[in-house]
This record gives C-alpha cells, sequence and structure tokens, in this order.
C-alpha cells in the first residue's frame, strides 16, 4: 500500500520561518497544475453531483433545488429498480470470474515451454478497447454466428436464434463477454500472488505427503487471501456498475432485459436531459455498490481479522 | 525372501518411468486447457480479421479460413467517404501524445512534494486525493459534462481554435491520474534522500533535483505508467461519444462506433476498422509487456 510516509528529514529546529514558506510554496507550485484538473474534474463531480441530486436541471436554467423529490420519483420508478435488479444479477460474473481467473493463473504458473505466449494470449482482450470487444461479440453472437455454431454443436442450443435478441439471454451473453475481457486482468494479480507464496511451502508439504487438493486448500487459496480481497471487491463494483458493454452491445434491450442501473443513470441524463434525477439515481447506485462492496468485504475476508 | 540391490535398481527404474509418465500426462492435461483457452481468446479477433478480408460470402459464419481475400473493405474505411478514418487517426494520436505527456508530466511534478519535502499541508492534500479514489463519483461523467458545456470549450469561435478546444475538451477530464500520482510517488520514495540532500547543499534548484535525479531514477515506473496511460486513451470512447463534437474529432474507438452505424449495411467495413484500431495496442503491448504487466500489478498494490 502506499500509505508507508515518506522519510522525515531528522533535524527541523534551524529551519526559519521563511525557508519553511519557501518549501511550502515551491512544493504547491509543483503539485499546483495536478490539483487544478483534480479539483475541477475529480472533486468537484462529487460536490456539485450531489447537490444536483436535489435540484431539476436541464444545463439551460439554473438548477431549481426540489429537496427530496428526486428520490421520492425513484423510490416508484419501475425502470431504475429494475435496471438495479440487472446490475445485482451481474454480480453472478463475480465468483466465476474470479474462481476462473484463479485456476487459469495456476495453469500459466507453471514452468512449462511456451507458457509466455499463453499468458500473453490470454491477455489480448484485457487491453482492447470495448468498443471494438463490444462490436465483435455483437457480430459473434449473430444468427448462425461462430456462438450459435458452437452451442448447436455441443448440443446446448436447440433453436438457431441470437443470444443478444433475445430478452431471457442477453443479460447473460454481456456477462460473458464481461468475463472474457475481465479473466486475464485477474490472472495478471493472481499470478502476481501466486509467485509471492514462494514454491518452499508448497514442496514441503508434498514431500509429507500432503494430496494436490490439500495443498491447494491449506497453502495456496490462504496464500493468496489478500489477492481475492481486493480482486473480488474490484470486481463487485465493477459488477455493479457494469456500463460500457451495454452501451455499445445492447443498449439496455431487448425490452429492457439489459437495462441497468448505471444505464438508467445514463439515459436519463443524456437521453432525457434530466441531470438532477440522473445526480440521485447515481447516488443511489453508489450506495448500493458501497453496500455490495462491504458484504463482499466480510465474506471474502472469512471472518478473519488480519486477512 | 531377500531383496538384492539389483531388484532396488530395477523397483527404483520402474518408479522413475512412472513419474515420468504421470509427468508427461499432466503436461498433456494443462496443455490442452491452455490451448482451448487461447482459442476462446483469440479466436474473435482472428474470425474478424479473416471476415474483414472477405469480399463477400455468408459473413456471420463460423470459419476457419476466409473464403476469398481482397482488400475491399480496407478500402472502403481508408477511402474516407463515410468516415474520416485518417482524420481520426490523427486525432486519436493528438490525444494520446497531449493526454501521456501531460498526466505523467503532472503525476511526476505533484508527486515529488509529497515524497520528498516537508511542508504545511502534506497529508492533509494526500489522504484528500486517498479519499478521492473510495468516494462514489457515479455522477461524474454527468458534472463533467456540464463542466465542459460551461466552460465553452464546444463553443464555435473560428476553425483552429474550435479544433483546440475539442482535444482539450476530450483530453482534459483524463490528465490529473490519481494511480499515476500514487505509482510514480511510490518510485520516488525508493530514492535515498542523502542524494537529494547532497544536491541541496550543492546549490541544485528543486526543479533540477526533480528533472535530474527523481525522473531519471524512477524512469521504469514512469515509462510503465506512461504505457498504462497510453492504452488508456486509446481506448476509451465513452467520453467522446457522449460529448456534443463535430464528427472529425473523434478519436478512433468512438469513429468506429460512429462507423457500425454509418457502415450498418457493410459489417465488413467495420471489421476492418475495428482491425485496424487494435493493430497500434497490439504492437505496442506486444513489444511493451513488461513494462506494461509491473504498471498494472503497481497500479493495484499502490
Amino acid at each position: 500500500m502506499s500509505l508507508t510516509r515518506p522519510a522525515s528529514p531528522p533535524r527541523r529546529s534551524r529551519q526559519s520561518r521563511r525557508t519553511t514558506f519557501r518549501t511550502a510554496l515551491l512544493a504547491y507550485s509543483f503539485m499546483a497544475p495536478f490539483l487544478a484538473l483534480l479539483l475541477l474534474y475529480h472533486t468537484w463531480p462529487i460536490i456539485f453531483g450531489t447537490y444536483l441530486a436535489f435540484t431539476n436541471y436541464n444545463i439551460i436554467s439554473p438548477p431549481q433545488f426540489v429537496g427530496l423529490d428526486n428520490f421520492r420519483e425513484l423510490i416508484r420508478d419501475q425502470q431504475f429498480w429494475s435496471g438495479v435488479v440487472n446490475s445485482l444479477k451481474y454480480i453472478l460474473v463475480v465468483p466465476v470470474i474470479q474462481l476462473l481467473s484463479i485456476g487459469v493463473a495456476m495453469l500459466v504458473n507453471q514452468p512449462l515451454k511456451g507458457i509466455g505466449f499463453f499468458r500473453t494470449a490470454f491477455y489480448v482482450p484485457v487491453v482492447t478497447s470495448f468498443a471494438v470487444v463490444g462490436l465483435i461479440w455483437t457480430w459473434m453472437y449473430q444468427q448462425s454466428g461462430p456462438v450459435n455454431f458452437v452451442l448447436m454443436h455441443l448440443g446446448l442450443m436447440n433453436r438457431d436464434s441470437s443470444l443478444l435478441n433475445n430478452p431471457g439471454s442477453a443479460l447473460y451473453a454481456v456477462m460473458f463477454v464481461t468475463l472474457w475481457k475481465g479473466v486475464g486482468y485477474y490472472m495478471v494479480l493472481y499470478l502476481a500472488g501466486l509467485q509471492s507464496i514462494g514454491r518452499e511451502l508448497e514442496e514441503a508439504a508434498v514431500i509429507d505427503g500432503a494430496t494436490r487438493w490439500q495443498v491447494f486448500v491449506n497453502i495456496t487459496l490462504p496464500g493468496l487471501r489478500p489477492t481475492i480481497l481486493v480482486c473480488s471487491l474490484l470486481s463487485t463494483i465493477s459488477a455493479v456498475k457494469v456500463f460500457e458493454e451495454i452501451f455499445v452491445m445492447t443498449q439496455g434491450g431487448p425490452v429492457g432485459s439489459t437495462y441497468t442501473a448505471l444505464f438508467f443513470t445514463y439515459a436519463k441524463a443524456f437521453q432525457d436531459f434530466r441531470y438532477g434525477y440522473a445526480a440521485a439515481a447515481g447516488i443511489v447506485v453508489a450506495v448500493i455498490s458501497l453496500i455490495f462492496g462491504i458484504v463482499n468485504f466480510r465474506l471474502t475476508r472469512g471472518g478473519r481479522v488480519d486477512a | 525372501m531377500t531383496t538384492t540391490p539389483t531388484d532396488f535398481a530395477r523397483t527404483a527404474a520402474q518408479l522413475k518411468a512412472r513419474r515420468r509418465q504421470r509427468t508427461r500426462l499432466h503436461h498433456l492435461a494443462a496443455y490442452s486447457v491452455l490451448v482451448l483457452i487461447a482459442l476462446i481468446m483469440l479466436y474473435p479477433f482472428y474470425w474478424t480479421l479473416i471476415t474483414s478480408l472477405e469480399p463477400t460470402g455468408n459473413i456471420y459464419q463460423a470459419k476457419l479460413a476466409p473464403s476469398g481475400v481482397s482488400l475491399r473493405n480496407y478500402a472502403a474505411v481508408l477511402s474516407g467517404t463515410t468516415v474520416p478514418f485518417w482524420r481520426m487517426v490523427l486525432n486519436s494520436v493528438v490525444i494520446c501524445t497531449v493526454g501521456v505527456l501531460g498526466s505523467v508530466t503532472f503525476a511526476a511534478l505533484a508527486a515529488y512534494p509529497l515524497a520528498k519535502m516537508r511542508f504545511a499541508g502534506r497529508d492533509l492534500i494526500f489522504y484528500a486525493i486517498l479519499a478521492l479514489v473510495v468516494l462514489p463519483n457515479e455522477s461524474g461523467l454527468i458534472v463533467n459534462y456540464v463542466t465542459t458545456i460551461k466552460l465553452g470549450l464546444l463553443e464555435q469561435r473560428g476553425p483552429v481554435w474550435d479544433m483546440i478546444t475539442q482535444y482539450a475538451a476530450i483530453v482534459l477530464p483524463s490528465i490529473a491520474s490519481i494511480v499515476g500520482l500514487f505509482l510514480i510517488r511510490q518510485a520516488y520514495l525508493g530514492v535515498p534522500l542523502e542524494l537529494i540532500e547532497a544536491a541541496r547543499i550543492d546549490g541544485a534548484k528543486e526543479l533540477t533535483i526533480w528533472r535530474r535525479i527523481m525522473l531519471p531514477l524512477s524512469m521504469p515506473t514512469i515509462a510503465a505508467f506512461a504505457i498504462l496511460e497510453f492504452v488508456a486513451l486509446w481506448n476509451s470512447f465513452l467520453w467522446a461519444r457522449i460529448l456534443p463534437l463535430d464528427p472529425q474529432m473523434l478519436p478512433l474507438s468512438a469513429g468506429l462506433l460512429e462507423l457500425s452505424g454509418t457502415f450498418s449495411t457493410n459489417s465488413r467495413a467495420t471489421m476492418a476498422g475495428a482491425v485496424l484500431v487494435i493493430i497500434p495496442i497490439l504492437i505496442v503491448f506486444a513489444s511493451l509487456q513488461r513494462y506494461f504487466m509491473r504498471g498494472i500489478e503497481g497500479a493495484v498494490k499502490g
């Protein structure tokens, strides 16, 4: 963690007030350009966004304070809650992507010939834009396309229709894309975690007659605990806030089956021009993702305090 | 019955052979799974590439090789009759260059006092920035949109001026990178204080110390961050799609979605465009992979 503080100079006694002032001035001028942009594009959105949630605002006329009206409306807004439900369904991605990434990381952690190629190959989707990935998978999912070809040959599908056009399957089809694009990212993090465990412990256990499974459960998993904690937190939060894949692939359709909470926020702001109402929805989404972040933290910590 | 040394040798050999066989089986299993995953990861790209090369045929079919090869779809994209492709290349290059230089310079400057200077309010600023990472920012897109409009960055005043302000509108929000600040600060912390003190005693200005000592000694981290930032900027499309920009000003990733709209009758041309958008990233990633992974790991630890 970056919380480690810089080493302080040992002496402070003889510093005159003037040099202290000069140092501060210098320090702040080093930071000025960064802080200016940070204030404008990171801090201001939090302040103004919170204020907007209590107003009616359409950019053209000044914001009009309406108290809790936006939140009252949100509570009764069916579309918003079905968006929230879809966002929560998206959390299904989290356990799958974490287990898969751990498996893949263990696989590419083996000293096999050509393993570097596989690591690189699994990482390619991560460095590709969602604009590209979304389009590619929209084509892959087309009727008579590659996905249907495979599914029908495996006997998992009997009617040739695009998974993205079917309200029952569209959300899961998009989830698969998130999974496909994200596995490589978590693989790299788990790989770093695995390499920090060290082989000696595992080898010692094997010599003592432990089975592969015992080694995995008693040594590898506990060793990965900090990484699992961080990774599942990251993926839970990004699952609740899923947006880009929806934006490129389905725009919330068909019949609202992939309409997520953050897509609602986007649509209210940039299609209906109700910026205040959208900001209120944004705050509710933030609270929900915070709650699920905490739940996730409790679950992965497994009741342990030291993890 | 007594066991002779030859018996021992025989069982040892058998054991060794069995173990070797087991390793071989294990390798076979590992490689099969690896190849299967690699197919799932890479086939969509390969499919897009070969389909973009086909002049005609059954477009969405699963296939292993193109039914014919022509560069017609690439010509259609590059000729710029529907979207100004070369202009979008230029836009992406400008946005990435300004974005990477800006974010690296600003983060590298700001990290210096946070790591190596004592001044009033240092801890306050550090923790305030840290808090920004945690605080919810779901309305970020909305408020930044309002800010961009209110700053007048999208008003029309004259061709050259408009171009500059629209580039600024696209790139400014991503310049102050908190991840970059923490990464570089972490690298600065490793620079020995004696080196800096010695330079100060020799009368070096802080800016000189920053340029001559801090930057060179933190180069691996700075390079890693620069690559991460380049990839992020090249890939980002949402912000540019939301802003009401002149279509001439769109970067490639956002332009690709525009292309898929205008070329909806000819998806092969869009596929050609997708291939062209991916290639630069793949080159950067393949050649600078080591820095890249280091940046990812550092960014999460940071």
